[in-house]
């Protein structure tokens, strides 16, 4: 089962891409980015109520929902938002103590797992390069990052050598074109929230990188 | 690391600016300004309407608050406009246009922390129809 694990809608506010449309590109797609689901981790924020099940129901693909929040080694995606989770951090706040996020929300069911490492400022890479001690309980690290320049992605690898970390991906798209070109797929069955949480900490999944063959099917049209 | 940002002004109303009614010329010229060709927004008559972007070309008294905080950075820049269009403007519409700050958030990317200013401006016609509602950001660090 392959999910993108990181995408934006329009409800982020750098984000042009309505989420039906993402769905229907997806649908469009399918030879070429083979998504049963996409996890939206809206910048900053979460909607407890948003109710995407019949657009799941028009398009089937899964649609699960988690939020990137920002600290102090940079962007970490949350997966299981839950009520006790958003009354202990605000989501808004682009403060907030990465150690107290990965602790707290693994307490409270969910996973907490730095997004894009090898991206400078906001990346784990370059806090801990830096010297900053390494955070405890991470499970996850997002090893491929659709949204990553050249260079960013390939730090990753020793970030996953050092520590254990385990690897997922997610395409980070803020644009409709850019859903699902890096993904992670799952040897287990996940269909939700829930089951994404438990799957994340065990490490029967990997990254796919469906860019390369998105560039050729773009360049043999 | 930086203080958290005043959002005390969030809400503030900074410009309320009626303007002259509007006249066939103005809406010709705006569309002469930039090419435009369809007949309905650039051609004299009875039915002619302005371009949707029209009410864009509006200039208040001020362009942003005076009291703004003056720790959100030394710098800053366009970044972007969301727009939504509402009814036409027509020769002889009165409009007007209020601003304020509708949000101040932070946010942190490759380059450092940045914060950014949304400044809302309503603009009405004299039957008080929304002719646009037009967010305009800035970006400060």
């Amino acid at each position: 089962m392959i999910l993108d694990l990181h995408a934006h809608s329009d409800a982020s506010e750098d984000s042009r891409a309505p989420l039906e449309t993402y769905l229907k590109w997806l649908q469009r797609k399918r030879d070429l980015l083979p998504i049963d689901g996409i996890v939206l981790t809206e910048h900053r924020q979460w909607n407890p109520a948003a109710d995407y099940r019949s657009l799941e129901d028009h398009y089937g693909i899964l649609i699960l929902r988690g939020a990137e929040v920002e600290t102090e080694y940079g962007h970490i995606l949350i997966y299981g938002v839950t009520d006790e989770m958003t009354r202990r951090f605000d989501f808004a706040n682009v403060r907030l103590t990465a150690q107290e996020v990965v602790r707290e929300v693994a307490r409270m069911g969910g996973v907490a797992a730095p997004c894009h490492p090898g991206r400078p400022t906001i990346g784990l890479c370059e806090h801990y390069a830096a010297g900053k001690p390494p955070l405890e309980g991470v499970v996850a690290v997002e090893a491929l990052n659709g949204g990553s320049r050249r260079g960013e992605n390939e730090r990753v690898q020793a970030l996953i050598d050092t520590y254990g970390y385990g690897a997922f991906g997610g395409s980070d798209a803020h644009l409709v074109s850019l859903i699902g070109i890096c993904a992670t797929e799952f040897d287990d069955d996940v269909r939700s929230t829930e089951a994404l949480v438990a799957a994340l900490q065990g490490r029967r999944y990997r990254p796919v990188d469906f860019r390369e063959q998105v560039r050729a099917a773009r360049g043999a049209a | 690391m930086s203080v958290p940002v005043d959002r005390s002004v969030v809400g503030q109303e900074f410009d309320r600016t009626t303007f002259p009614p509007v006249t066939a010329d103005d809406i010709l010229a705006y569309a002469a300004a930039y090419g435009e060709t369809d007949a309905g927004w650039s051609r004299p008559g009875p039915d002619l309407t302005a371009p949707p972007t029209f009410s864009f070309s509006l200039r208040g008294s001020h362009f942003m608050p005076k009291n703004l905080p003056t720790h959100l950075g030394r710098h800053a820049f366009d970044a972007g406009k969301d727009i939504e269009i509402g009814v036409a403007v027509r020769p002889g519409d009165v409009l007007t246009a209020v601003s304020t700050v509708h949000d101040i958030y932070e946010k942190t990317g490759r380059t450092g922390a940045m914060t950014f200013v949304v400044f809302r401006t309503a603009v009405t016609n004299e039957r008080d129809e929304t002719v646009a509602v037009i967010d305009q950001k800035m970006m400060f660090r």
